[in-house]
């Protein structure tokens, strides 16, 4: 019977926080990845969201994304958050949004250690006791060929919280 | 020993083709998904079910250009159409199947970082069990490299 | 009409992979004013309601709740969406409520055998140090009509989830063969 739908590795942030969330050595032997997370940014000058970015295998350049989004109030579509040198996943929870709160992160990566390109699918909620919160349907590509074998979660502004998680899944194609 | 998430099926397309067609679907799962990683050339793709090639589909979507967020839908049509998206990925799932009861609805994702994210609910109007899912893209043709994965999800 | 009470797996043990499932409920004849799942064990990391279903009313469609621990009445939810709904794109929000709204399906008044899904998951559920978020993709179409979702939630309370409500709003019943499946994640 195969395994298909496993767990790899699993990070939970301790107290003083941490400014990235990493997997490393990630095997092959899987067809596609899924990461789960649920987040915060210490970050709390004023009160919106904190964007989360993704880097694969260290590479700092060749990202391109776009995402389908909501505030509360407006839909709207961004494109290149970062200008190529990270993937946008999304918008999380920051400091000074409603305590205990976390935001809602699921990243699917197809075909991972296949011969192409890579792309990734990223389903976002910030949430927070407001009218006002953030979700984001992204989609995103690394133009880099490589298997991916290391994962690299940051914030675009503060350092994750103590509590935040982040759990890697291989799912197996056969 | 129970298996909740099982690989039903999968294929990597080593030459051009028109379309991709999952076939023989068993009838033993709940929920079935397809995964889609597809770098050609910008399209959305349509989805044929049993074959079925009749006025029997419809899809409403939402998505974002990059520059807007919007919608729309294409109602009795021959195939399910804006259905996920490439050069990226796309995710479909077709929950309950198999029952040979009510119609079949499926959401799904489709992923092109420079073209369009898009999500979409889409409804086969017919009773019968999937057992076949072709997938079309809506210009063009499959490319070599094309991977295609069915996986199956039992409920208790 | 009562409601439907979630039925464990029979046999959970030695489960191949990390993916679980839980329990399903099936509506029958006469259809169901909720599902709801109960006495959900804290073992997991993470949970996923897939929801196949469809509302008894004469609207098209109907929107639903996903209520935590029983908490039905008390303004302890948030709620946030994306929608499309056929020609226009849109968002919304509001706070401290008691309408977690997490499914769209269809209803009576959309053409028969037409049912709307939902996919719902709830990460961290079991942790005492968050409260709880919850995300939803869920739609329905209509030949004609329809909506398609991404949806959110928080339940401010920090208590493990051990207990999950769907009802449809305004009291709209389950119609017969909606289903609901809860699927445990383990981390």
């Amino acid at each position: 019977m195969p395994n298909t739908f496993i767990k790899i590795a699993s990070v939970t942030v301790g107290s003083g926080g941490a400014s990235s969330i990493d997997f490393t050595s990630i095997p092959s032997t899987y067809t596609d990845l899924q990461i789960l997370i649920s987040s915060r940014s210490s970050f709390s000058t004023g009160n919106a969201w904190a964007g989360l970015k993704i880097r694969f295998n260290s590479s700092t350049s060749g990202y391109t994304d776009r995402a389908v989004a909501a505030n509360g109030s407006s839909a709207f579509s961004f494109s290149d958050t970062y200008g190529g040198s990270f993937g946008f996943i999304g918008d999380v929870t920051m400091g000074s949004n409603t305590a205990n709160t976390f935001g809602n992160t699921s990243i699917y990566c197809p075909s991972y250690a296949g011969s192409q390109n890579k792309s990734y699918s990223s389903d976002s909620v910030q949430e927070n006791n407001a009218t006002l919160a953030q979700s984001d349907l992204v989609a995103g590509l690394l133009s880099n060929t490589s298997a991916i074998t290391s994962i690299n979660l940051t914030l675009n502004t503060g350092n994750f919280v103590q509590y935040s998680t982040a759990t890697l899944y291989g799912i197996k194609n056969s | 020993m129970p298996t909740t998430y099982e690989p039903i099926a999968t294929h990597t397309t080593s030459g051009t083709v028109s379309n991709y067609t999952f076939s023989s679907i068993p009838s033993t799962y709940t929920d079935v998904i397809m995964v889609i990683a597809d770098l050609g050339s910008d399209t959305s793709y349509k989805i044929n079910v049993n074959g079925d090639t009749g006025t029997n589909y419809s899809s409403t979507f939402v998505y974002g250009d990059g520059s807007s967020a919007a919608s729309g839908r294409g109602s009795n049509v021959s195939a399910a159409p804006t259905v996920g998206r490439r050069p990226g990925n796309s995710i479909l799932q077709f929950q309950n199947y198999a029952n040979t009861t009510t119609y079949k609805t499926f959401i799904s994702r489709g992923n092109a970082s420079n073209h369009l994210v898009i999500s979409t609910v889409s409804l086969w109007r017919s009773t019968a069990a999937i057992n076949s899912i072709t997938v079309t893209p809506e210009t063009g043709s499959f490319g070599s490299g094309v991977t295609f994965t069915l996986y199956g999800v039992k409920s208790a | 009409m009562t409601s439907i009470l979630g039925i464990y797996a029979s046999s959970m043990r030695g489960a191949v992979g990390d993916f679980e499932s839980i329990a399903t409920v099936t509506v029958g004849s006469g259809g169901a004013s909720s599902v709801t799942f109960s006495s959900i064990p804290s073992t997991y990391q993470h949970l996923q309601v897939r929801l196949f279903g469809r509302g008894t009313n004469s609207d098209a469609n109907i929107d639903g709740f996903c209520w935590l621990n029983g908490n039905e009445t008390q303004s302890n939810y948030t709620n946030h969406f994306l929608r499309g709904n056929g020609s226009t794109a849109s968002a919304g929000g509001s706070q401290a409520s008691a309408t977690p709204t997490m499914f769209s399906i269809n209803s009576g008044g959309s053409g028969s055998g037409m049912f709307g899904v939902a996919v719902i998951d709830i990460l961290d559920y079991a942790n005492t140090n968050k409260n709880k978020t919850m995300r939803s993709l869920t739609g329905e179409d209509e030949n004609g009509g329809g909506n398609i979702y991404f949806r959110s939630a928080l339940f401010m309370n920090t208590s493990a989830v051990g207990s999950i409500k769907l009802i449809g709003q305004a009291g709209n019943n389950f119609a017969q063969y909606t289903s609901a499946a809860l699927y445990g994640i383990k981390g």
